[in-house]
């Protein structure tokens, strides 16, 4: 195996291990969300259509990941501030590598919370399962990536009692302007374009639109899927730069 | 044989000199101890020895390897203890030692004999399913110390190695170093003068950048008229007179 892949391979390992060895880890990002999904689903389902499970499933993936911020985060500047980080750069590892470790070894828990609540969602409204549960799955792990990336860049500034806090702009971002725990129709245009140039509410409605299906590819679709990408580029880059100029630092 | 050359290294930040243009030539198998108060630039000098921190001018060989030119090169040479424990928590000591020897390239026979040299020198195998997180703080010592170990080092950076630890915990990390010693070059810095009254073959005093005295103990005992080091690194920082 190619050094570099195979030192990338390590490193995620070692970060996956340290993530879900954490029990509040699995708490917030599995736990808490699949009691939310079930909780909000009996309660309201029949009061209002925001928590059919058509569109209350796709918005607890994308609100789960929001915790995905906190963990990612809590790693790196853990890692950061114990030296673990410096240590580690005595070895061949680069930079991208130690990202890249940090990314992929999320990504399993992105999957596994996208099945879990699909999944369940089913059962309450077997209508979910098909083609659009598979594209939302695939898509969904996309839409993840922002938020990596986010924790990402607030690991690289935070240290470990800052990035409880940081990370909940996030969090709080992603239940108040995603749309998904209240109607947006009430609200005025200026909150609506306000949310509409967020990744939040386009990263949810891109998962619940291959759910409940597509109707204007462009709207529907493309556009979304843009938004998030920039923003997970646009926090990729900075991450990558904040990171490298702060282990240049130490 | 010379480990390291080190040839006007110097280190400034914003408006301070961390290292002013240090000279120092460290022999092959020697226990090198680098003594200063805080803010003196031990762990400056080390990061950058250690090629964790690019020096504003100057450069140093380790090995003939040049630490401006030769990064990678040196880092197959070398690894670095922090002042801070710094080990995985999650993970089991095994593990621990298991992702640092792949991390350095190891297949799986060498993490064996890996495993094996570690846990024989350190005792690590009494706790080698634990997590590290779940050690005492000597054991979480001693784990981030035999770490370094792990890629088998010529040269080993020891950075305070026993700060915060107990009478005992202290006393048995130095005789782990001293059986290091036999085996390779080590260069510590520490602010406890019996640690390295006890372990140093020779000593070297920084203050404020600047390398103020480099010699044997015996050599500082005669250069301050005194006969412990705590006594001589005391007289040598508050500008003593000094015998020629």
């Amino acid at each position: 195996m190619n050094k570099s892949l195979s030192r990338v391979f390590t490193l995620t390992n070692r970060n996956l291990k340290e993530i879900i060895r954490d029990p509040l880890s699995l708490i917030f990002t599995l736990a808490l969300p699949l009691f939310m999904e079930i909780l909000f689903y009996l309660i309201f389902h029949d009061l209002t259509e925001q928590f059919q499970m058509k569109y209350l499933a796709p918005g607890i993936v994308v609100f789960s990941q929001a915790f995905l911020t906190l963990f990612t985060g809590l790693l790196l500047s853990t890692d950061k501030n114990t030296s673990f980080l410096t240590r580690l750069y005595v070895s061949k590892a680069k930079s991208y590598e130690f990202i890249f470790a940090y990314a992929l070894s999320v990504l399993p828990i992105t999957l596994v919370q996208s099945l879990l609540f699909f999944l369940v969602g089913g059962i309450f409204d077997t209508s979910l399962f098909g083609l659009g549960m598979m594209l939302a799955i695939i898509l969904s792990v996309v839409t993840s990536l922002f938020f990596i990336g986010m924790g990402i860049l607030f690991g690289s500034i935070c240290n470990e009692k800052s990035i409880g806090g940081v990370s909940s702009i996030v969090i709080v971002g992603q239940s108040v302007l995603s749309g998904m725990w209240f109607p947006v129709d009430g609200l005025n245009e200026g909150m609506i374009t306000f949310m509409n140039v967020l990744p939040f509410r386009n990263a949810t409605m891109l998962i619940q639109n291959m759910i409940i299906g597509v109707n204007d590819s462009f709207n529907d679709f493309i556009l979304p899927l843009l938004i998030v990408l920039g923003y997970t580029v646009l926090a990729f880059v900075v991450a990558i730069l904040v990171f490298k100029n702060k282990m240049k630092e130490k | 044989m010379q480990a390291i050359k080190i040839n006007n290294l110097t280190k400034e930040y914003k408006d301070v000199v961390a290292v002013n243009s240090l000279n120092l030539e460290i022999n092959e198998g020697e226990l090198f101890s680098l003594l200063g108060v805080n803010g003196a630039g031990k762990t400056t000098t080390i990061k950058m020895l250690s090629t964790l921190v690019k020096p504003t001018s100057g450069d140093a060989l380790i090995y003939d390897y040049s630490i401006n030119k030769d990064a990678d090169k040196i880092k197959e040479l070398i690894d670095i203890s922090m002042q801070e424990t710094a080990v995985a928590r999650k993970l089991t000591v095994e593990e621990n030692i298991e992702f640092y020897a792949k991390l350095s390239g190891q297949t799986k026979e060498e993490i064996e004999e890996t495993k094996k040299y570690i846990y024989s020198s350190f005792e690590l195998d009494k706790v080698k399913d634990k997590k590290a997180s779940k050690l005492s703080g000597g054991w979480q010592r001693k784990l981030s110390i035999a770490l370094a170990l792990v890629t088998k080092p010529k040269i080993l950076f020891l950075d305070e190695p026993t700060l915060g630890l107990d009478v005992i915990a202290r006393r048995e990390l130095w005789n782990t170093i001293k059986e290091l010693k036999t085996k390779m070059t080590i260069i510590l810095t520490t602010h406890y003068m019996e640690e390295a009254e006890a372990l140093s073959d020779r000593i070297g005093i920084m203050k404020d950048g600047r390398l103020l005295f480099v010699g044997t103990k015996e050599e500082l005992f005669i250069k301050t008229n005194k006969s412990k080091v705590e006594e001589a690194f005391i007289e040598i920082v508050s500008g003593g007179e000094l015998n020629e």
